[in-house]
């Protein structure tokens, strides 16, 4: 019997501590899982930033222009169109906006 | 066998062993007990660490949810030079990398100091090739670095954030405490090693709530179309600078705000806060014709003439109080639109006498002139208007033609939208939305009705006559193909701060105006100040209007609706 007092006690004892060392331990994996989500965070930022400035205007016009040699549509050469799509369901037909680029100016100029 | 203790070496033994550990129980009282305090202090010290967190500042974002400013996480790079072996050789190592003089580091490097700046906020890139160099006594924090990654497109409106993260100008000082994230002191627990263990308390695990975010009215499209157009004229007429603003005339909502020059808030360091002062909201100028679109909506609106009323122009010469004024073209008898399309001086003063001063000044303050617009943007001027007690004879003559009056460029393109939108001030706004860090809105702004200045026939009918401006008047340059286009040039002359008299070479030429006048989806001001030679507003600013008004009706997908030229658009498929 005192044996297996012994025994249990020693088991609780074990326990704690092992409970103990454990919780230190995924401490030190929260703390590295966190570290992990903050780096991850700093490079989503960064390529955010880095999608914004290749994005921005100024860039594109110049790389249409001096890579691609585009140049902007002249006079003319845009037609916006105001489609009205008609649903059977909705007897009011909704005004949509559809732009059409067009090669040919209107004066017969290409 | 073993060799049973005498008494009295028992006794002994006993009290040894009773000293011993009465010894050691009163050592256990006193550092349980009597200093526990004390040393769970100190404990507490060695165990935690006390850290003061930023949450990140708001980003901004334009109507598309296009990025225009947000922060970043980037390394501060800082030296403990008491922990240094050699100064001089570390220094060498960081040059490089930091793109700092070795010796401008090394003379930070050999203070006698327990902790020195080096670098703040470099590079990410530069972080990590300094991490690579792994050098004993330099160390790096992180810190946010605010970054624009549009360059100068918007810069005058954004403005920029300090070195500390702090709002100094534009929307960012305006909006500081929005956009600021919150500070947080925290209490982590750390081991032997300095390594965090724990974050102390659910409240600590959460982290401090970053700012919030803003949302634009802008576009940052029609910005650059309204930026490109204006440097072209800036440059083409070799101007001093020039401004456009584009608005949506029934809400207020400002589309574009264009300063030239330019600056980019990325890189401050040699700039003068004149290069980034937004000068469409603190300088006001005298308007000029301009001004001539207002006169006729008080007057129509006081049906004290109406647009076909005549008057006779004087052959383009006339004196007042002992004022001659000039017209460019000599005029007979016109009608009062006339007068407005060919912008006659004398035929607007002699409206301008006709409606009186009374009237005359209560219409400017209707229209918004002699106070703020109230946009929410910082450093907005009133413009200047003097009161009706200081005014002189001549007075209302020069007020008819735009003179003796300063005006912001954002009070002119909201008087003349209010023209547009059948004759309501609406309140300008840059911001649309606030929201938190998850995205939910917080604030909206709505549209602000401030007044109603005409009635909507009156609005009508000066949006015809400002369409005979441009259809056979001095703004022909200002056109759009397809397009009704209504707007008023303005050409005024610049005070000689030497001679303190109207300048005869200095002019600011401008045009005002909104594109479709039957249905306006744009208002819009051009101005450029001091082009060099040809001056007149319909040759130097028309055009600009013209090439803004096309790309952003393009843009913005505005039907011209003419049937025939879409059918031949479509053959030429």
């Amino acid at each position: 019997m005192k044996i297996l007092v012994g025994v249990a006690g020693l088991c609780l004892v074990f326990g704690f501590v092992w409970e103990r060392v454990d919780i230190v331990r995924v401490g030190y994996q929260v703390e590295r899982l966190k570290s992990e989500k903050v780096k991850l965070e700093r490079e989503r930022d960064q390529l955010r930033v880095k999608f914004s400035t290749l994005s921005a205007p100024d860039r594109i016009a110049k790389v249409a222009t001096e890579r691609l040699g585009m140049t902007p549509p002249q006079n003319g050469q845009v037609i916006v169109v105001q489609a009205r799509t008609a649903e059977p369901s909705s007897p009011q037909a909704v005004p949509a906006p559809v732009r059409v680029a067009s090669n040919q100016f209107f004066d017969g100029r290409r | 066998m073993a060799v049973p203790l005498s008494r009295g070496r028992r006794y002994i033994t006993v009290v040894l062993l009773l000293f011993g550990f009465g010894v050691v129980l009163f050592r256990l009282v006193t550092l349980q007990v009597l200093q526990a305090a004390e040393l769970t202090v100190k404990a507490d010290r060695q165990h935690q660490k006390t850290v003061s967190f930023e949450g990140a500042r708001g980003a901004i974002v334009d109507r598309r949810e296009k990025v225009l400013a947000m922060n970043l996480e980037v390394p501060s790079v800082f030296g403990v030079p008491t922990a240094l072996d050699s100064p001089a050789q570390t220094a060498r190592a960081l040059s490089s990398v930091l793109r700092v003089r070795s010796d401008e580091l090394e003379r930070k490097l050999r203070q006698d100091r327990g902790f020195v700046w080096l670098a703040r906020k470099v590079d990410p890139e530069q972080g990590r090739r300094l991490e690579a160099l792994q050098k004993e006594g330099i160390g790096v924090v992180m810190e946010g670095r605010r970054f624009y990654p549009k360059g100068p497109l918007l810069s005058h409106v954004l403005g920029f954030a300090g070195m500390d993260g702090e709002g100094l100008e534009g929307i960012e000082r305006r909006y500081e405490s929005y956009l600021r994230g919150e500070r947080q002191v925290t209490v982590l627990q750390r081991d032997a090693l300095g390594r965090t263990v724990f974050p102390k308390g659910l409240t600590a695990e959460q982290g401090p709530a970053p700012g919030h975010q803003l949302m634009l009215t802008i576009d940052e499209v029609i910005q650059y179309i309204a930026e490109k157009e204006l440097a072209a004229a800036v440059e083409g007429a070799q101007a001093k600078s020039g401004m456009a603003i584009v608005m949506e005339p029934y809400s207020g909502e400002l589309l574009a705000l264009a300063v030239n020059p330019r600056f980019d808030p990325n890189a401050l360091s040699s700039l003068t806060p004149d290069r980034w002062r937004n000068r469409a909201l603190t300088d006001a100028y005298e308007p000029g014709s301009t001004m001539k679109a207002i006169l006729a909506a008080a007057v129509i609106e006081e049906q004290v003439m109406k647009p076909d009323s005549l008057i006779y122009g004087e052959q383009g010469r006339m004196t007042i109080a002992n004022t001659v004024i000039h017209d460019h073209e000599k005029l007979g008898w016109v009608s009062f639109a006339k007068v407005i399309q060919k912008s006659s001086n004398v035929g607007a003063a002699k409206a301008g006498i006709e409606l009186g001063e009374e009237r005359m000044h209560r219409y400017l303050q209707a229209f918004g002139f002699g106070e703020r617009t109230e946009i929410d943007l910082p450093g907005e001027a009133g413009g200047l208007m003097k009161n009706p007690r200081e005014w002189s004879r001549r007075t209302l003559a020069s007020l008819s033609m735009g003179q003796e009056i300063g005006v912001t460029p954002i009070q002119m393109v909201t008087a003349v939208a209010a023209i547009a939108n059948g004759g309501v001030l609406m309140k300008p706004y840059i911001v649309s939305e606030i929201r938190d860090a998850q995205g939910n809105v917080q604030e909206r702004t709505l549209p602000h009705v401030k007044r109603r200045v005409i009635s909507a026939k009156t609005a009508d009918a000066v949006t015809k006559i400002l369409e005979g401006v441009v259809k056979n008047g001095t703004g022909e340059k200002a056109a759009i193909d397809g397009f009704r286009v209504a707007g008023k040039t303005g050409t005024a002359q610049k005070i000689d701060r030497r001679t303190g008299r109207y300048s005869a070479t200095k002019f600011v030429s401008s045009f005002v105006g909104y594109v479709p006048a039957d249905n306006p989806k744009l208002a819009m001001i051009i101005i450029i100040d001091e082009p060099q030679g040809d001056a007149w507003g319909g040759t130097v600013a028309a055009p600009v209007f013209n090439r803004i008004g096309e790309q952003v009706l393009n843009y913005l997908g505005v039907s011209s609706g003419e049937p025939v030229k879409l059918a031949m658009a479509f053959a030429g498929f």
